[in-house]
């Protein structure tokens, strides 16, 4: 294509509210030889527009295996995630993408893994979890930690009970102090005190973590402290974008683009950076 | 050689058989501006030293189309407007002005190609004119041009007595002045530029300290308002944004500046660059380390007119010389 900023037009297959802000919305190109070439690495992320309204960034959090549609999941916050909330089955959108590099699943094999978000940031996670339980002989242990500020904030909490039916997974839910319900079952603390107490054996482990900086600051010396050293933490930018190929200038951050040499950065990658992200 | 009647002769043909040509004119009293020409009378070939703007809306406009849509029920329908590759010439650029242009090839070339800005690229023929003078605020010398540099110009014209010497660079620029010049056994003589007053690679080095008090002291005056980056013949940095409405409109690309404080505000409300002296910061980081680092060029060709339309005279080159004057007088050394 001669025009990098014309995005493919997408159909909408299918909307899911997860929270009272959180919907995650399942798409289909409607050029279906379009659909059957797409492929994809977990990680990376696209484009996705409403004509009218504007494109947004979000991450692809479907598991790159399934070849059917592709799937995003957004909070309703700024102009075009109101105009996202209102979408309906049947709808056209545009996407663009893939861009950006990708969760290195390759040289994860051999190693636990330990998945930490907060929030929203479940579904960047989500895409590499299935994809890891869908190669599961390849993985180690599987953790899982996620946080939410309440039971209502939960993002995918129904795909987190079919986590743990598989092999060698373990799934730690938590929420806020305040944020339960006497119904709870889960963990209530904040993610960095819960994954301290857990007791999680951190051998040979690589560690995703996503979430607001403040969760992931207050996590990175649990990890350390755990054995998980920075070379082996993760972790996903979301820098604002507008054009996703390296041009527009908005993502940048010290020496990289984040749009093409991320958004998946090693903590030891984003020691070397400003903070400005 | 060209005589000026001779060229404006020149120009006035090539608009004539439909060219878009391109050139500094006074648009108002004493405020020159690169601008579309509609005849050669408008051209400006001597009497001013920079255009309050640069060339490089010629094939990066401050707005432009992307692609249009309409909206039907549940349908979408696209209409890509990329440009057609119509010939344009650019006339008496500044060689500050050429040099950014094939500086920002680069950046536009990269992975994906942004057709946009190569295709205008490509139609178009760059005619540079030295400078005979300069002010306080150009400092291309040091940055490695001058007041003849070449780099990103198809043709120079030289001013001498009479008219210019041509200097055709490019097979483009033989192709303009082919048949059109008269032999002379003079040159132009063309005066040295402005003294060297600051040293990028001494700005490099000084920027390793990404928590020098001095954006924070620097920057104090700075309104945020953009004027350095609109002006500044090598920002790039665009929005993408929708302007229409429920039934149909079009996606387009502006021009955006890291100097505003909406340019990286995330919809959460937090902001990576929330002060201006991290935006200044990330301006000078951007041109003096990061894109030498990524595409081996200095983002800057020494225009000054970063600080010749700052509205509060903050003059980035002052900023940058005050960087320097922080720095070891041996650029090699370690701080």
């Amino acid at each position: 294509m001669s025009n990098i900023y014309m995005p493919d037009l997408m159909e909408v297959v299918e909307v899911k509210q997860h929270t009272a802000d959180v919907k995650s919305v399942k798409i289909r190109f409607k050029d279906a030889e379009k659909q059957k070439n797409f492929s994809f690495r977990v990680g990376q992320f696209g484009m996705y527009s409403l004509f009218g309204e504007g494109e947004s960034t979000f991450n692809i959090c479907s598991s790159s295996n399934w070849k059917d549609s592709i799937e995003f999941c957004f909070r309703k916050t700024g102009k075009v995630t109101d105009a996202f909330w209102r979408i309906d089955e049947g709808d056209t959108i545009g996407f663009r993408g893939p861009y950006g590099n990708s969760y290195p699943m390759e040289a994860w094999e051999g190693k636990n893994l330990i998945f930490i978000g907060g929030g929203i940031a479940m579904p960047p996670i989500r895409c590499a979890i299935w994809y890891a339980l869908e190669n599961r002989a390849k993985y180690g242990n599987i953790t899982v930690v996620y946080g939410a500020r309440t039971t209502r904030d939960l993002v995918f909490a129904d795909e987190l009970d079919q986590w743990a039916e598989y092999d060698r997974v373990r799934i730690i839910k938590c929420v806020d102090p305040g944020g339960d319900t006497p119904e709870w079952k889960g963990e209530v603390g904040l993610i960095p005190n819960v994954l301290a107490a857990a007791n999680v054996a951190a051998d040979n482990t690589a560690a995703l973590v996503i979430g607001p900086p403040i969760m992931i600051k207050f996590t990175l010396p649990v990890l350390d402290k755990m054995g998980v050293s920075a070379p082996d933490i993760y972790t996903s930018l979301e820098n604002r974008m507008k054009c996703g190929v390296g041009k527009c200038g908005r993502c940048n951050c010290g020496p990289v683009y984040v749009c093409k040499e991320g958004p998946i950065f090693t903590m030891e990658q984003l020691n070397a950076l400003p903070a400005d992200f | 050689m060209i005589t000026q009647q001779a060229l404006r002769a020149l120009v006035d043909e090539w608009i004539g058989a439909g060219t878009k040509v391109a050139g500094p004119s006074y648009v108002k009293k004493d405020f020159c501006q690169y601008v579309p020409l509609a005849s050669s009378a408008e051209l400006l070939l001597e009497g001013f030293i920079h255009p309050r703007n640069s060339i490089k809306e010629f094939f990066f406009p401050r707005h432009e189309k992307i692609y249009e849509y309409a909206l039907k029920g549940h349908e979408v329908e696209l209409a890509d407007m990329s440009p057609a590759s119509t010939p344009q010439v650019i006339i008496a650029a500044r060689p500050c002005d050429t040099a950014a242009v094939a500086i920002l090839d680069a950046v536009f070339n990269w992975g994906d190609k942004d057709e946009f800005y190569t295709r205008r690229r490509d139609a178009a023929t760059i005619v540079a004119l030295a400078c005979v003078q300069h002010d306080s605020q150009c400092f291309c010398t040091s940055v490695g041009l001058g007041p003849d540099a070449e780099k990103g110009a198809d043709a120079m014209l030289l001013p001498m007595d009479g008219g210019f010497e041509v200097r055709c660079i490019t097979d483009k620029g033989r192709a303009l002045f082919a048949g059109r010049t008269q032999s002379s056994d003079k040159t132009a003589v063309i005066p040295e530029g402005p003294k060297v007053k600051m040293s990028p690679e001494q700005v490099r080095k000084a920027l390793e300290d990404y928590e020098n008090p001095l954006w924070k002291t620097a920057t104090l005056r700075c309104l945020s308002c953009g004027a350095c980056s609109f002006t500044c013949p090598t920002c790039h940095c665009f929005d993408i944004v929708d302007e229409g409405n429920a039934h149909g409109g079009c996606r387009a690309k502006n021009w955006d500046s890291c100097q505003l404080c909406m340019f990286t505000k995330h919809a959460s409300g937090h902001n990576p660059r929330n002060v201006q002296g991290q935006r200044q910061r990330q301006r000078t980081q951007h041109k003096f380390r990061i894109y030498p680092d990524k595409f081996g060029e200095v983002l800057c060709t020494g225009c000054g007119n970063c600080a010749r339309n700052c509205p509060v005279s903050l003059g980035v080159l002052g900023t940058l010389i005050e960087l320097c004057a922080e720095m070891p007088e041996s650029v090699g050394e370690s701080k």
